[in-house]
Protein backbone atom coordinates (compact mmCIF):
# COMPACT_ATOMS: atom_id res chain seq x y z
CA UNK A 1 0.00 0.00 0.00
CA UNK A 2 2.88 2.35 0.72
CA UNK A 3 4.09 1.81 -2.84
CA UNK A 4 0.83 3.25 -4.10
CA UNK A 5 1.22 6.39 -2.06
CA UNK A 6 4.87 6.65 -3.16
CA UNK A 7 3.83 6.82 -6.78
CA UNK A 8 1.34 9.56 -5.98
CA UNK A 9 4.23 11.70 -4.79
CA UNK A 10 5.78 11.67 -8.24
CA UNK A 11 2.64 12.79 -10.01
CA UNK A 12 1.74 16.50 -10.08
CA UNK A 13 -1.32 17.35 -8.02
CA UNK A 14 -4.48 16.83 -10.03
CA UNK A 15 -6.66 19.92 -10.36
CA UNK A 16 -9.74 19.47 -8.20
CA UNK A 17 -12.88 21.55 -8.37
CA UNK A 18 -12.84 21.86 -4.58
CA UNK A 19 -11.61 24.96 -2.79
CA UNK A 20 -8.70 23.03 -1.41
CA UNK A 21 -6.14 21.72 -3.86
CA UNK A 22 -4.97 18.17 -3.18
CA UNK A 23 -1.55 17.86 -1.64
CA UNK A 24 1.13 15.60 -3.05
CA UNK A 25 2.89 13.21 -0.71
CA UNK A 26 5.98 15.32 -1.19
CA UNK A 27 4.14 18.45 -0.09
CA UNK A 28 2.72 16.67 2.95
CA UNK A 29 6.22 15.58 3.92
CA UNK A 30 7.49 19.11 3.50
CA UNK A 31 4.77 20.52 5.73
CA UNK A 32 5.33 17.77 8.27
CA UNK A 33 9.02 18.43 8.66
CA UNK A 34 8.66 22.22 8.44
CA UNK A 35 6.10 22.33 11.23
CA UNK A 36 8.15 19.93 13.36
CA UNK A 37 11.20 22.18 13.07
CA UNK A 38 9.13 25.28 13.79
CA UNK A 39 7.73 23.76 16.97
CA UNK A 40 11.23 22.70 18.10
CA UNK A 41 12.59 26.18 17.32
CA UNK A 42 9.89 27.95 19.29
CA UNK A 43 10.32 25.54 22.20
CA UNK A 44 13.99 26.53 22.22
CA UNK A 45 13.15 30.24 21.95
CA UNK A 46 10.77 30.12 24.93
CA UNK A 47 13.40 28.31 26.99
CA UNK A 48 16.26 30.58 25.95
CA UNK A 49 14.38 33.77 26.87
CA UNK A 50 13.01 32.11 29.99
CA UNK A 51 16.51 31.16 31.15
CA UNK A 52 18.04 34.52 30.19
CA UNK A 53 15.46 36.71 31.86
CA UNK A 54 16.30 36.37 35.60
CA UNK A 55 20.07 37.07 35.36
CA UNK A 56 19.59 39.84 32.78
CA UNK A 57 16.79 41.58 34.61
CA UNK A 58 18.71 41.37 37.90
CA UNK A 59 21.68 43.16 36.36
CA UNK A 60 19.71 45.51 34.12
CA UNK A 61 16.20 46.14 35.53
CA UNK A 62 15.33 48.51 32.67
CA UNK A 63 15.41 45.52 30.27
CA UNK A 64 12.51 43.83 32.01
CA UNK A 65 9.75 45.09 29.65
CA UNK A 66 11.79 44.18 26.56
CA UNK A 67 12.59 40.67 27.82
CA UNK A 68 8.95 40.15 28.74
CA UNK A 69 7.74 41.42 25.39
CA UNK A 70 10.03 39.04 23.49
CA UNK A 71 9.23 36.14 25.80
CA UNK A 72 5.49 36.67 25.36
CA UNK A 73 5.80 36.70 21.60
CA UNK A 74 7.82 33.46 21.67
CA UNK A 75 5.22 31.87 23.93
CA UNK A 76 2.58 32.85 21.36
CA UNK A 77 4.61 31.29 18.54
CA UNK A 78 5.11 28.10 20.54
CA UNK A 79 1.38 27.82 21.26
CA UNK A 80 0.59 28.34 17.59
CA UNK A 81 2.88 25.55 16.42
CA UNK A 82 1.77 23.22 19.21
CA UNK A 83 -1.79 23.62 17.95
CA UNK A 84 -0.77 22.97 14.37
CA UNK A 85 1.32 19.90 15.27
CA UNK A 86 -1.62 18.44 17.16
CA UNK A 87 -4.21 19.36 14.53
CA UNK A 88 -2.22 17.83 11.68
CA UNK A 89 -1.16 14.82 13.74
CA UNK A 90 2.54 15.44 13.24
CA UNK A 91 4.96 13.70 15.54
CA UNK A 92 7.05 16.15 17.62
CA UNK A 93 10.83 15.88 17.31
CA UNK A 94 12.35 12.88 19.06
CA UNK A 95 15.08 15.28 20.25
CA UNK A 96 12.60 17.21 22.39
CA UNK A 97 14.39 16.50 25.70
CA UNK A 98 17.76 17.28 24.11
CA UNK A 99 16.61 20.63 22.73
CA UNK A 100 15.05 21.41 26.10
CA UNK A 101 18.39 20.94 27.81
CA UNK A 102 20.46 22.65 25.11
CA UNK A 103 18.26 25.75 24.90
CA UNK A 104 18.20 26.20 28.65
CA UNK A 105 21.97 25.91 28.92
CA UNK A 106 22.43 28.30 26.01
CA UNK A 107 20.05 30.89 27.46
CA UNK A 108 21.43 30.71 30.95
CA UNK A 109 25.06 30.51 29.80
CA UNK A 110 24.89 33.59 27.60
CA UNK A 111 22.94 35.53 30.22
CA UNK A 112 25.59 35.06 32.89
CA UNK A 113 28.20 36.17 30.35
CA UNK A 114 26.36 39.50 30.36
CA UNK A 115 23.83 41.59 28.52
CA UNK A 116 25.89 41.83 25.31
CA UNK A 117 26.40 38.07 25.07
CA UNK A 118 22.70 37.44 25.69
CA UNK A 119 21.83 39.89 22.93
CA UNK A 120 24.41 38.30 20.63
CA UNK A 121 22.75 34.97 21.29
CA UNK A 122 19.38 36.47 20.33
CA UNK A 123 20.90 38.02 17.23
CA UNK A 124 22.46 34.73 16.11
CA UNK A 125 19.37 32.64 16.81
CA UNK A 126 16.95 35.08 15.20
CA UNK A 127 19.13 35.41 12.09
CA UNK A 128 18.95 31.66 11.51
CA UNK A 129 15.28 31.41 12.42
CA UNK A 130 14.37 34.39 10.23
CA UNK A 131 16.10 32.79 7.23
CA UNK A 132 14.39 29.50 7.98
CA UNK A 133 10.90 31.06 8.06
CA UNK A 134 11.72 33.02 4.92
CA UNK A 135 12.44 29.77 3.09
CA UNK A 136 9.06 28.42 4.14
CA UNK A 137 7.27 31.58 3.02
CA UNK A 138 9.03 31.31 -0.33
CA UNK A 139 8.01 27.64 -0.74
CA UNK A 140 4.36 28.37 0.06
CA UNK A 141 4.39 31.31 -2.35
CA UNK A 142 5.81 29.01 -5.05
CA UNK A 143 2.97 26.55 -4.49
CA UNK A 144 0.49 29.39 -4.62
CA UNK A 145 1.97 30.64 -7.90
CA UNK A 146 1.75 27.17 -9.50
CA UNK A 147 -1.82 26.69 -8.34
CA UNK A 148 -2.80 30.12 -9.64
CA UNK A 149 -1.71 29.09 -13.12
CA UNK A 150 -4.29 26.27 -12.92
CA UNK A 151 -6.93 28.65 -11.65
CA UNK A 152 -6.63 27.35 -8.08
CA UNK A 153 -5.71 28.76 -4.71
CA UNK A 154 -3.79 27.44 -1.71
CA UNK A 155 -7.04 26.95 0.15
CA UNK A 156 -7.96 28.51 3.51
CA UNK A 157 -5.81 26.22 5.64
CA UNK A 158 -2.52 26.90 3.88
CA UNK A 159 -3.33 30.57 3.32
CA UNK A 160 -3.73 30.90 7.07
CA UNK A 161 -0.43 29.09 7.60
CA UNK A 162 1.29 31.48 5.18
CA UNK A 163 -0.10 34.49 7.07
CA UNK A 164 0.98 33.03 10.41
CA UNK A 165 4.50 32.22 9.28
CA UNK A 166 4.91 35.70 7.77
CA UNK A 167 3.75 37.36 10.98
CA UNK A 168 6.00 35.18 13.12
CA UNK A 169 8.96 35.83 10.82
CA UNK A 170 8.42 39.59 11.15
CA UNK A 171 8.35 39.27 14.92
CA UNK A 172 11.61 37.28 14.88
CA UNK A 173 13.23 39.99 12.78
CA UNK A 174 11.95 42.56 15.27
CA UNK A 175 13.77 40.58 18.02
CA UNK A 176 16.88 40.67 15.88
CA UNK A 177 16.65 44.48 15.68
CA UNK A 178 16.18 44.76 19.45
CA UNK A 179 19.26 42.62 20.00
CA UNK A 180 21.42 44.79 17.74
CA UNK A 181 20.06 47.98 19.36
CA UNK A 182 21.10 46.55 22.71
CA UNK A 183 24.73 46.13 21.76
CA UNK A 184 24.80 42.51 20.59
CA UNK A 185 27.84 43.47 18.49
CA UNK A 186 29.75 44.51 21.62
CA UNK A 187 29.81 40.95 22.92
CA UNK A 188 33.24 39.43 23.45
CA UNK A 189 34.25 37.31 21.57
CA UNK A 190 31.47 38.26 19.16
CA UNK A 191 32.57 36.25 16.13
CA UNK A 192 33.18 33.02 17.99
CA UNK A 193 29.98 33.30 19.99
CA UNK A 194 27.65 34.05 17.09
CA UNK A 195 29.29 31.53 14.77
CA UNK A 196 29.03 28.75 17.31
CA UNK A 197 25.39 29.55 18.04
CA UNK A 198 24.43 29.91 14.38
CA UNK A 199 26.15 26.63 13.55
CA UNK A 200 24.30 25.00 16.42
CA UNK A 201 20.96 26.35 15.14
CA UNK A 202 21.59 25.05 11.65
CA UNK A 203 22.54 21.63 13.02
CA UNK A 204 19.45 21.56 15.23
CA UNK A 205 17.21 22.45 12.28
CA UNK A 206 18.83 19.74 10.17
CA UNK A 207 18.30 17.14 12.88
CA UNK A 208 14.72 18.18 13.68
CA UNK A 209 13.73 18.00 10.02
CA UNK A 210 14.71 14.33 10.16
CA UNK A 211 14.03 13.06 13.64
CA UNK B 1 -3.87 -18.97 32.04
CA UNK B 2 -1.38 -20.77 29.81
CA UNK B 3 0.33 -19.08 26.91
CA UNK B 4 3.00 -21.10 25.16
CA UNK B 5 6.57 -19.91 25.51
CA UNK B 6 7.13 -19.69 21.77
CA UNK B 7 4.03 -17.59 21.29
CA UNK B 8 5.17 -15.32 24.09
CA UNK B 9 8.56 -15.01 22.40
CA UNK B 10 6.89 -14.16 19.11
CA UNK B 11 4.65 -11.60 20.75
CA UNK B 12 7.66 -10.05 22.45
CA UNK B 13 9.28 -9.53 19.08
CA UNK B 14 6.23 -7.48 18.24
CA UNK B 15 6.80 -4.91 20.99
CA UNK B 16 7.29 -1.54 19.46
CA UNK B 17 10.40 0.54 19.79
CA UNK B 18 10.58 4.33 19.57
CA UNK B 19 12.10 3.85 16.12
CA UNK B 20 8.99 2.08 14.89
CA UNK B 21 6.81 4.80 16.34
CA UNK B 22 8.91 7.33 14.46
CA UNK B 23 8.64 5.43 11.19
CA UNK B 24 4.92 5.18 11.09
CA UNK B 25 3.94 6.81 7.82
CA UNK B 26 1.58 9.63 8.37
CA UNK B 27 2.57 13.07 7.38
CA UNK B 28 0.49 16.21 7.68
CA UNK B 29 -2.99 14.89 8.29
CA UNK B 30 -5.71 17.29 7.28
CA UNK B 31 -9.48 16.94 7.20
CA UNK B 32 -9.52 18.93 3.96
CA UNK B 33 -7.50 16.26 2.17
CA UNK B 34 -8.31 12.89 3.70
CA UNK B 35 -5.59 10.25 3.63
CA UNK B 36 -5.87 8.06 0.54
CA UNK B 37 -7.88 4.87 1.19
CA UNK B 38 -5.49 2.00 1.90
CA UNK B 39 -7.24 -0.67 -0.19
CA UNK B 40 -8.62 -0.69 -3.72
CA UNK B 41 -12.18 -1.84 -4.30
CA UNK B 42 -11.07 -5.26 -5.55
CA UNK B 43 -8.68 -5.73 -2.65
CA UNK B 44 -11.40 -4.81 -0.16
CA UNK B 45 -13.93 -7.14 -1.77
CA UNK B 46 -11.59 -10.15 -1.72
CA UNK B 47 -10.02 -9.50 1.68
CA UNK B 48 -13.29 -8.85 3.47
CA UNK B 49 -14.78 -12.07 2.08
CA UNK B 50 -11.59 -13.92 3.01
CA UNK B 51 -11.80 -12.54 6.53
CA UNK B 52 -15.24 -14.08 7.01
CA UNK B 53 -13.63 -17.43 6.13
CA UNK B 54 -10.99 -17.00 8.84
CA UNK B 55 -13.02 -18.37 11.79
CA UNK B 56 -13.11 -21.73 9.97
CA UNK B 57 -9.95 -21.74 7.86
CA UNK B 58 -7.62 -19.46 9.82
CA UNK B 59 -5.38 -16.80 8.33
CA UNK B 60 -4.48 -19.15 5.48
CA UNK B 61 -4.07 -19.27 1.70
CA UNK B 62 -7.22 -21.33 1.70
CA UNK B 63 -9.20 -18.49 3.28
CA UNK B 64 -7.76 -16.07 0.72
CA UNK B 65 -8.69 -18.34 -2.17
CA UNK B 66 -12.21 -18.91 -0.86
CA UNK B 67 -12.56 -15.20 -0.26
CA UNK B 68 -11.65 -14.46 -3.88
CA UNK B 69 -14.27 -16.99 -5.06
CA UNK B 70 -16.93 -15.61 -2.69
CA UNK B 71 -16.30 -12.14 -4.07
CA UNK B 72 -16.65 -13.46 -7.63
CA UNK B 73 -12.97 -13.49 -8.63
CA UNK B 74 -10.76 -16.25 -9.99
CA UNK B 75 -8.41 -18.07 -7.61
CA UNK B 76 -5.50 -16.50 -9.47
CA UNK B 77 -6.52 -13.04 -8.26
CA UNK B 78 -4.90 -13.89 -4.91
CA UNK B 79 -1.76 -12.80 -6.82
CA UNK B 80 -2.92 -9.32 -5.92
CA UNK B 81 -1.51 -10.07 -2.50
CA UNK B 82 2.23 -10.66 -2.74
CA UNK B 83 2.46 -10.83 1.06
CA UNK B 84 -0.13 -13.60 1.07
CA UNK B 85 -1.62 -14.36 4.47
CA UNK B 86 0.08 -11.30 5.98
CA UNK B 87 -2.08 -9.13 3.71
CA UNK B 88 -5.10 -10.79 5.24
CA UNK B 89 -3.86 -10.13 8.79
CA UNK B 90 -3.00 -6.58 7.81
CA UNK B 91 -6.49 -6.04 6.37
CA UNK B 92 -8.00 -7.00 9.70
CA UNK B 93 -5.63 -4.66 11.56
CA UNK B 94 -6.14 -1.69 9.28
CA UNK B 95 -9.91 -1.93 8.93
CA UNK B 96 -10.44 -2.50 12.67
CA UNK B 97 -8.26 0.51 13.42
CA UNK B 98 -10.10 2.70 10.95
CA UNK B 99 -13.50 1.56 12.24
CA UNK B 100 -12.78 2.86 15.76
CA UNK B 101 -13.53 6.41 14.70
CA UNK B 102 -17.06 5.54 13.57
CA UNK B 103 -17.90 2.89 16.12
CA UNK B 104 -16.86 4.35 19.44
CA UNK B 105 -19.15 6.89 21.04
CA UNK B 106 -18.12 8.26 24.39
CA UNK B 107 -20.63 8.69 27.21
CA UNK B 108 -20.78 12.21 28.57
CA UNK B 109 -19.88 11.12 32.09
CA UNK B 110 -17.78 8.35 33.58
CA UNK B 111 -20.18 5.56 34.58
CA UNK B 112 -18.18 4.75 37.73
CA UNK B 113 -17.13 8.09 39.12
CA UNK B 114 -19.79 10.30 37.56
CA UNK B 115 -17.08 12.79 36.60
CA UNK B 116 -16.52 14.13 33.13
CA UNK B 117 -14.78 11.55 30.98
CA UNK B 118 -11.03 12.13 30.88
CA UNK B 119 -8.47 11.21 28.25
CA UNK B 120 -7.43 8.12 30.23
CA UNK B 121 -11.01 6.82 30.41
CA UNK B 122 -11.41 7.39 26.68
CA UNK B 123 -8.18 5.50 25.97
CA UNK B 124 -9.57 2.59 27.96
CA UNK B 125 -12.87 2.61 26.07
CA UNK B 126 -11.10 2.71 22.71
CA UNK B 127 -8.59 -0.04 23.55
CA UNK B 128 -11.40 -2.25 24.80
CA UNK B 129 -13.50 -1.61 21.70
CA UNK B 130 -10.53 -2.51 19.53
CA UNK B 131 -9.94 -5.74 21.48
CA UNK B 132 -13.63 -6.68 21.23
CA UNK B 133 -13.42 -6.21 17.47
CA UNK B 134 -11.22 -9.35 17.49
CA UNK B 135 -14.23 -11.38 18.58
CA UNK B 136 -14.77 -13.32 15.34
CA UNK B 137 -11.17 -14.21 14.67
CA UNK B 138 -9.66 -14.47 18.15
CA UNK B 139 -9.61 -18.27 17.90
CA UNK B 140 -7.14 -17.94 15.01
CA UNK B 141 -5.22 -14.94 16.30
CA UNK B 142 -2.26 -17.06 17.42
CA UNK B 143 -1.69 -17.94 13.73
CA UNK B 144 -1.75 -14.23 12.98
CA UNK B 145 0.85 -13.52 15.68
CA UNK B 146 3.09 -16.18 14.14
CA UNK B 147 2.69 -14.58 10.70
CA UNK B 148 3.41 -11.08 12.00
CA UNK B 149 6.53 -12.35 13.77
CA UNK B 150 8.07 -13.53 10.49
CA UNK B 151 11.18 -11.42 9.89
CA UNK B 152 9.89 -9.79 6.71
CA UNK B 153 6.68 -8.62 8.39
CA UNK B 154 7.85 -7.57 11.85
CA UNK B 155 8.49 -4.01 10.83
CA UNK B 156 5.16 -3.56 9.01
CA UNK B 157 3.34 -5.11 11.99
CA UNK B 158 5.02 -2.79 14.47
CA UNK B 159 4.26 0.24 12.33
CA UNK B 160 0.63 -0.78 12.27
CA UNK B 161 0.67 -1.19 16.05
CA UNK B 162 2.13 2.31 16.35
CA UNK B 163 -0.63 3.62 14.08
CA UNK B 164 -3.23 2.02 16.32
CA UNK B 165 -1.75 3.68 19.42
CA UNK B 166 -1.61 7.00 17.64
CA UNK B 167 -5.22 6.64 16.54
CA UNK B 168 -6.36 5.84 20.09
CA UNK B 169 -4.57 8.84 21.62
CA UNK B 170 -5.90 11.03 18.84
CA UNK B 171 -9.51 9.86 19.16
CA UNK B 172 -9.24 10.12 22.95
CA UNK B 173 -8.59 13.81 22.42
CA UNK B 174 -5.02 13.90 23.69
CA UNK B 175 -3.42 17.08 22.38
CA UNK B 176 -0.02 16.91 24.06
CA UNK B 177 2.82 17.38 21.61
CA UNK B 178 5.83 17.27 23.92
CA UNK B 179 8.22 14.42 24.73
CA UNK B 180 5.34 12.52 26.38
CA UNK B 181 4.04 11.94 22.85
CA UNK B 182 6.56 9.08 22.50
CA UNK B 183 6.19 7.51 25.92
CA UNK B 184 2.41 7.49 25.61
CA UNK B 185 2.47 5.70 22.29
CA UNK B 186 5.15 3.22 23.30
CA UNK B 187 3.38 2.36 26.56
CA UNK B 188 -0.03 1.95 25.00
CA UNK B 189 1.44 -0.27 22.26
CA UNK B 190 3.00 -2.51 24.89
CA UNK B 191 -0.17 -2.68 26.97
CA UNK B 192 -2.40 -3.29 23.99
CA UNK B 193 -0.29 -6.11 22.58
CA UNK B 194 -0.04 -7.79 25.98
CA UNK B 195 -3.83 -7.58 26.35
CA UNK B 196 -4.30 -9.03 22.89
CA UNK B 197 -2.01 -11.92 23.70
CA UNK B 198 -3.99 -12.51 26.88
CA UNK B 199 -7.19 -12.40 24.84
CA UNK B 200 -6.13 -15.37 22.71
CA UNK B 201 -6.60 -17.52 25.85
CA UNK B 202 -9.69 -15.78 27.17
CA UNK B 203 -12.81 -18.00 27.30
CA UNK B 204 -14.85 -15.67 29.52
CA UNK B 205 -18.10 -14.13 28.26
CA UNK B 206 -17.60 -10.87 26.39
CA UNK B 207 -13.86 -11.00 27.24
CA UNK B 208 -14.36 -9.95 30.85
CA UNK B 209 -10.96 -11.47 31.73
CA UNK B 210 -9.24 -9.41 29.06
CA UNK B 211 -11.02 -6.29 30.25
CA UNK B 212 -9.70 -6.94 33.78
CA UNK B 213 -6.22 -7.52 32.46
CA UNK B 214 -6.35 -4.27 30.49
CA UNK B 215 -7.62 -2.34 33.50
CA UNK B 216 -4.88 -3.62 35.77
CA UNK B 217 -2.16 -2.72 33.23
CA UNK B 218 -3.64 0.76 32.78
CA UNK B 219 -3.80 1.12 36.54
CA UNK B 220 -0.09 0.18 36.86
CA UNK B 221 0.66 2.78 34.24
CA UNK B 222 -1.31 5.42 36.10
CA UNK B 223 0.59 4.69 39.32
CA UNK B 224 3.97 4.73 37.66
CA UNK B 225 3.32 7.90 35.73
CA UNK B 226 2.00 9.82 38.71
CA UNK B 227 5.18 8.81 40.54
CA UNK B 228 7.32 10.11 37.72
CA UNK B 229 5.32 13.32 37.55
CA UNK B 230 3.18 12.52 34.52
CA UNK B 231 3.96 10.68 31.36
CA UNK B 232 6.67 13.14 30.50
CA UNK B 233 8.38 12.67 33.85
CA UNK B 234 11.70 11.65 32.40
CA UNK B 235 11.99 14.98 30.66
CA UNK B 236 12.32 16.38 34.14
CA UNK B 237 15.90 15.20 34.37
CA UNK B 238 17.07 17.83 31.97
CA UNK B 239 18.96 21.01 32.53
CA UNK B 240 15.73 22.95 32.49
CA UNK B 241 14.55 21.42 35.71
CA UNK B 242 18.02 21.62 37.22
CA UNK B 243 18.04 25.37 36.65
CA UNK B 244 14.46 25.74 37.85
CA UNK B 245 15.01 23.63 40.94
CA UNK B 246 18.05 25.66 41.94
CA UNK B 247 16.12 28.88 41.34
CA UNK B 248 13.23 27.66 43.43
CA UNK B 249 15.69 26.99 46.24
CA UNK B 250 16.69 30.62 46.06
CA UNK B 251 19.98 30.15 44.25
CA UNK B 252 20.52 33.31 42.22
CA UNK B 253 21.19 31.89 38.81
FE1 LIG C 1 9.59 32.73 17.77
FE1 LIG D 1 12.29 35.17 18.28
Amino acid sequence: MSSASESISQAPSKPLPSENPSLTTEQRRYLESALRVNQAGELAAVLIYGAQTPPIVRAHPHLRPLMKHMYDQEAGHFTKFNELISKHRIRPTAMYPVWTAAATVLGWGTAIMGREAAMACTEAVETEIGTHYNDQVRTLLDWQENLKQNGQSLGPELEELLTDIRRIRDEELEHLDHAVEHDAKEAQPYEVLTNVIRGGCRAAIWVSERV
Amino acid sequence: MFISRSLRAKATQLRSSPLQIRNRRRSYYTVDHPDPTPFSETESAILSSALSRVPTHGFSQKALKLGARDAGYLDVSTNLFPRGTFDLVNYHLVTRRMALKEEVQFPELDTQSGNKLGVGARVRILALARLRANKDIIGKWQDAIAIMAQPSYVSASLSELARLSDEIWYLAGDKAVDASWYTKRATLSAIYSAAELHQTQDQSPNFIETERFLDSRLEDLRKVSSLAGGFGGWVGYTAQSAVNVLRSKGVKI
